[in-house]
């Protein structure tokens, strides 16, 4: 890392618009691009501090901050338009988690980084919606909250009810929610509104460690812990309606379930094993990066081609997770109100991914341009009339889930072109880490918070009393700045405030 | 792995005492673990990572398995012991452990075996702390200093 006074690195930094700032080339050495990241005055505080910090005398061994990873990532050979950095930025493992880059697949040289993607790989949001309205629910919350924890496995150590055996976890790699499907577990029409249909079509099994596999035939169909959630919500607020009847949302009030997990023990294990083998590749190839923890290998090398061939096989571990989920809450649900699922309208409203690496087409200086965009708490926020979306979206442009923190609001958005031309159609993903983990333990009490939840009205279940803590909302950026950012600067439409009513954590 | 039920000694419940830390970072955290001697510090470190995943004082000693790591450098050897033992608890016999002894450590060919004392991992019985997705060479520092007896390792693990 360059070190300079604090003042000399601010005029690498311009304020361009109230919500976008530039990093300009030589802020860190040999960017290839700029550097760019979308905040409002208060998310802007935060991240200067956090410059501010890491540029005190006798700071060592500590972590980059997030502006110097962004513009770490600049470096990266291969890399196209700007190394971007949304709202909910915070320092993360060689990129920095709400990160997104975009590398050139025709440039030879180009490169995939297990780091740019993290190591839970495809963790993503479902929002299931239902016709239930919160006067429905608040009877029997207590009694819902506890039938969806008892139906699904959540927490460190807990492991998946959904029968699996090796045989039938590679056809699950392999298949993505397709698996699901034959196994019926979904219904057909919660496919379409996947990205990717739920399925990565280069997922290859034989690429992926047996040691992945036996980590994640265990944990199949469990939601994990850290800021993992289920939660009932209801709408609070409806920006869009046009938009969110498109969705089957209706009306304030109705209750819908988002699902907060990724690939599991597998996922960890893969993007292991990746950053193990790119060590060398970079070694051979002679790969040069500011950070050692920005480990990569070209696109079109053996080591870069198994990534993704085993990355796509975590996503579709990850769907299938999701899926088998869906199907427990489903279950849950009918068990409660004593109705099959399908006459609550329990239809899957949208399912997006932010932990991933896709290949796309995009529009760069006049030209179209195939890309492997890397999004790392980032999520896809295709415009309307994006031949990649879903019908029923064509005209509202795709759905954005973005997840708020235990207690807090979430959030649904659409994407917008101007997202599309400027941040390579991504966006946010969620409030991003403010407080330390062990920061949040010390100041915050494990009673304090549950009797605050309490107080807003919402039912929470939890396997971890330290993670109350944790993952209390003090320890996160506001959502609400966070998805006001994204919709002020354009590059994604607010739609939909939800608001929790009962959490399931792990 | 080697199931010595039963065959297990008195030495084997005594348990070492507490030479580890937790420090801030702000999405993962930091363990900070020493001894006296550097294979202490590792044997800590062990122990730090498994105390994250639950309240050791509900772990008892029941089983004893092996793990084995190896590596190319001093970094590199840690990481793995580490991975070694996360796979230990995550696959079968699904072990935490209570209490880590390593009987070979060898920094010139970077090798370790270690003697993991612990039981299976049983909801209810063991509270549910924070699940380890994966070791990190983000910051990882190696203290290795015998002239003034100081041994310390800091590992970031990503949670």
């Amino acid at each position: 890392m360059v070190v300079r006074q604090y003042n000399e690195e601010l005029k690498y930094l311009e304020k361009m618009s109230p919500y976008c700032w530039k990093i300009k080339m030589g802020f860190q050495p040999n960017m290839k691009v700029e550097g760019v990241f979308y905040v409002n005055s208060t998310l802007e505080k935060l991240m200067l501090d956090e410059l501010k910090n890491a540029c005190r005398p006798g700071m060592t061994g500590g972590f980059l901050p997030g502006v110097k990873q962004i513009a770490n990532v600049a470096a990266l050979p291969g890399i196209v338009g700007k190394s971007i950095g949304l709202p909910d930025i915070h320092s993360g493992y060689g990129f920095a988690i709400g990160n997104m880059a975009a590398f050139d697949m025709a440039d030879p040289t180009s490169i995939v980084s297990p780091g740019g993607v993290g190591f839970d790989i495809n963790c993503g949001v479902r929002l299931l919606r239902t016709n239930l309205h919160e006067k429905d629910v608040q009877p029997i919350k207590e009694q819902l909250a506890q039938s969806l924890f008892d139906h699904i496995p959540v927490g460190v150590g807990s492991k998946g009810i959904i029968p699996m055996n090796a045989r039938d976890l590679e056809e699950a790699l392999e298949m993505g929610m397709d698996w699901s499907l034959r196994e019926g577990y979904v219904w057909a029409e919660d496919k379409e509104h996947c990205e990717e249909y739920g399925r990565l079509l280069n997922a290859d099994p034989s690429k992926v460690s047996l040691r992945a596999k036996k980590r994640g035939l265990p944990q199949l169909g469990t939601l994990g812990a850290g800021n993992h959630y289920a939660e009932i919500q209801v709408v609070d607020e409806i920006y869009d309606k046009y938009a969110a009847g498109k969705m089957g949302i209706e009306r304030l009030g109705q209750v819908c379930v988002m699902i907060h997990s990724g690939s599991r023990g597998f996922g960890h294990q893969v993007a292991t094993d990746a950053l193990v083998q790119m060590e060398k590749a970079m070694k051979r190839d002679q790969i040069e990066t500011n950070d050692r923890q920005l480990a990569c290998a070209r696109i079109n090398s053996v080591e870069g081609q198994d990534y993704l061939k085993a990355m796509a096989a975590a996503a579709n571990f990850a769907w299938v997770n999701r899926s088998s989920m869906t199907f427990l809450t489903r279950q849950a649900f009918a068990k409660q109100f004593k109705m099959a699922p399908d006459d609550l309208d329990m239809h899957v409203i949208y399912d997006v991914s932010h932990n991933i690496a896709k290949v796309e087409e995009h529009i760069v200086d006049g030209k179209p341009r195939t890309l492997l965009v890397h999004r790392k708490g980032s999520t896809r926020a295709f415009p309307p009339h994006h031949p990649l979306i879903p019908v029923d979206y064509q005209l509202t442009g795709q759905p954005v889930l973005i997840g708020g923190t235990m207690g807090t609001c979430s959030y649904v958005l659409t994407g917008t072109h101007q997202g599309m031309t400027e941040t390579f159609g991504s966006t946010c993903h969620g409030a991003g880490r403010a407080l330390s983990r062990a920061k949040s333990r010390r100041n915050l009490d494990y009673k304090e918070v549950l009797t605050k939840l309490e107080g807003l009205g919402i039912s929470i279940r939890v396997a971890s009393p330290k993670l109350v803590m944790e993952e209390a909302p003090e320890s996160y950026k506001n959502v609400t700045d966070v998805v006001n950012t994204c919709h002020a600067a354009g590059i994604s439409k607010k739609t939909v405030k939800l608001r929790p009513i009962a959490v399931i954590k792990g | 792995m080697d199931e010595e039920l039963g065959g297990l000694t008195e030495d084997d419940y005594v348990l070492p005492p507490v030479k580890y830390e937790y420090l801030d970072h702000t999405a993962d955290v930091q363990l900070h673990a020493w001894g006296n001697t550097l294979k202490e510090s590792f044997e800590q470190c062990g122990m730090a990572m498994f105390g994250y995943m639950t309240e050791l004082d509900y772990v008892q000693i029941k089983e004893v398995h092996t793990v084995e790591a190896n590596a190319d450098d001093l970094m590199g050897l840690l990481y793995h012991f580490l991975d070694e033992l996360l796979f230990l608890f995550s696959v079968e016999p699904f072990l935490i452990c209570k209490k880590l002894v390593i009987t070979e450590f060898n920094t010139e060919e970077f090798r370790i075996v270690c003697k993991c004392y612990g039981e299976e991992f049983q909801l209810g019985k063991h509270p549910q702390g924070t699940e380890v997705k994966a070791i990190t060479y983000s910051a990882m520092q190696i203290i290795d200093e015998p002239k003034d007896n100081k041994y310390e390792v800091f590992v970031i693990i990503d949670i």
